[in-house]
């Protein structure tokens, strides 16, 4: 493979603009535009939210007149430019507009919220009534949603590989996800650590779809990003916690690398050290759990999780033992001798993860 | 000249892979200017990422440095934009 273009003259003060002319000439708009332009947004993006990680995130300040157990959300259309937060298009308790993505991203923030707080009494993400903003139509063939840290962006999709972040709900739970993991446990994003980081983002994700769409643990699909790939592409999401390896099989995207148990864990440097592939490992265990136990999802096996994550026992540099140990402490100590202590021992044993 | 560049994480966590051979190319003098500068600024292992963030790895002739969102360096952003190529 050779690719030779992908220029523009953005940092024309580091390389001459001949030199982009040049390499230029050989681009591929319909793929490398995109890619361009979302490498670009993405490396401002992160250094903000890389600021917000290193100086902390800042203090909620709940209005005066705010309302405790109240979503207060608002969404914000960039009208695919990369200002933030855009223009205000829904603010809390507005009517649906005609954007069915400003829809989805302002009854996704809804559902987070509803999830964390009925379920785990926690008022928004950080336990203190957090504004819940969010900016769609972040600048034009984007391929990626974040939370910078302050609030959500979303992507519209290159419609290449991936359509509109907003469409899956699991996404839109993940990343605020990483918002709570932030404000409470601060897994650190390497090695094992950020492979349960990214777990606990899959796991509340995929409670969250499971929350809004009233569904057992039997029922649910156990899928994170489903709809999110074109139609193009050979797969049906982009992560299964039912069967971690199996979302995706595509000439473009490769084969799902992800293994399900500790047999298949992957050593490396590259991803952060396999934080999106080992996070196979505790996804699935989880899915066994919760499995085992059945009926809704959120509220044994995610109790159990959520109080492992906020609890304040499990450091930041936990290992899979370390975090394994503590659910099955948790599970003891909410529940008592009985069966959901079972699940939760026997999901680990499956997945290979030894427990404490 | 190879430079190669591999990209990982993302929200998908989806590895992508592109070269460059610079042999026998018009453009090879600002190839290897960008790519000696590159690997002279890089570091020889992998910096820790935040969530979703990417993570590179480019390789010259078979060395290889490491980068991350957000810290990449304009020249490392700049030659990771000409080589990599997304759905191709």
């Amino acid at each position: 493979m050779t690719t030779t273009g992908g220029f523009e003259p953005v940092f024309c003060t580091i390389v001459p603009p001949h030199v982009l002319d040049r390499l230029a000439q050989a681009d591929d708009p319909a793929l490398a535009g995109p890619a361009r332009r979302t490498l670009q947004r993405d490396a401002y993006e992160r250094t903000q939210r890389r600021l917000t990680t290193v100086v902390g995130a800042p203090a909620a300040a709940p209005l005066a007149e705010a309302e405790a157990g109240k979503p207060r959300r608002t969404v914000y259309d960039a009208r695919h430019g990369t200002g933030l937060p855009g223009e205000k298009v829904r603010g809390e308790g507005d009517e649906p507009g005609k954007d069915a993505t400003v829809n989805r991203a302002y009854a996704g923030l809804g559902a987070t919220f509803e999830l964390f707080l009925t379920a785990y009494a926690r008022d928004s993400i950080d336990g203190n009534g957090l504004p819940l903003d969010a900016t769609v139509h972040y600048d034009r063939d984007y391929n990626n949603a974040f939370w910078n840290g302050e609030q959500m962006v979303f992507g519209d999709g290159d419609g290449e590989i991936f359509l509109d972040f907003t469409l899956p709900i699991d996404v839109i739970g993940h990343e605020l996800a990483h918002g709570v993991t932030q404000y409470t446990a601060n897994l650190t994003y390497f090695g094992q650590p950020g492979a349960l980081n990214e777990s606990m983002s899959d796991v509340f994700g995929a409670l969250i779809k499971q929350y809004s769409l009233g569904q057992t643990a039997s029922e649910a699909d156990w899928l994170i990003g489903a709809g999110l790939l074109a139609p193009r592409v050979t797969g049906t999401a982009l992560r299964s916690m039912k069967e971690p390896g199996t979302a995706y099989d595509d000439d473009v995207l490769g084969k799902d690398p992800q293994p399900a148990t500790m047999d298949g864990y992957v050593r490396t440097g590259r991803d952060n050290g396999g934080v999106h592939i080992n996070s196979g490992i505790p996804n699935h265990a989880f899915y066994l759990a919760a499995t085992t136990l059945g009926g809704h999802a959120w509220e044994r096996a995610g109790q159990v999780w959520y109080d492992v994550l906020t609890g304040g026992e499990l450091k930041q540099d936990a290992l899979f033992t370390d975090f394994a140990t503590l659910t099955v402490r948790a599970a003891r100590a909410r529940y008592g001798e009985g069966e959901e202590l079972l699940a939760v021992t026997k999901a680990w044993e499956r997945v290979g993860v030894r427990t404490l | 000249m190879r430079i190669q560049v591999r990209r990982t994480g993302g929200f998908a966590g989806i590895e992508r892979q592109a070269e460059v051979d610079t042999s026998g190319r018009a453009d090879a003098p600002e190839w290897h200017a960008l790519a000696e500068r590159v690997m002279a600024a890089g570091r020889g292992t992998p910096p820790a990422g935040v969530p979703d963030g990417f993570s590179y790895r480019i390789t010259v002739d078979g060395r290889s440095v490491y980068c991350a969102d957000p810290g990449l360096t304009e020249e490392q952003r700049t030659l990771i934009r000409g080589v990599l190529k997304e759905g191709a």
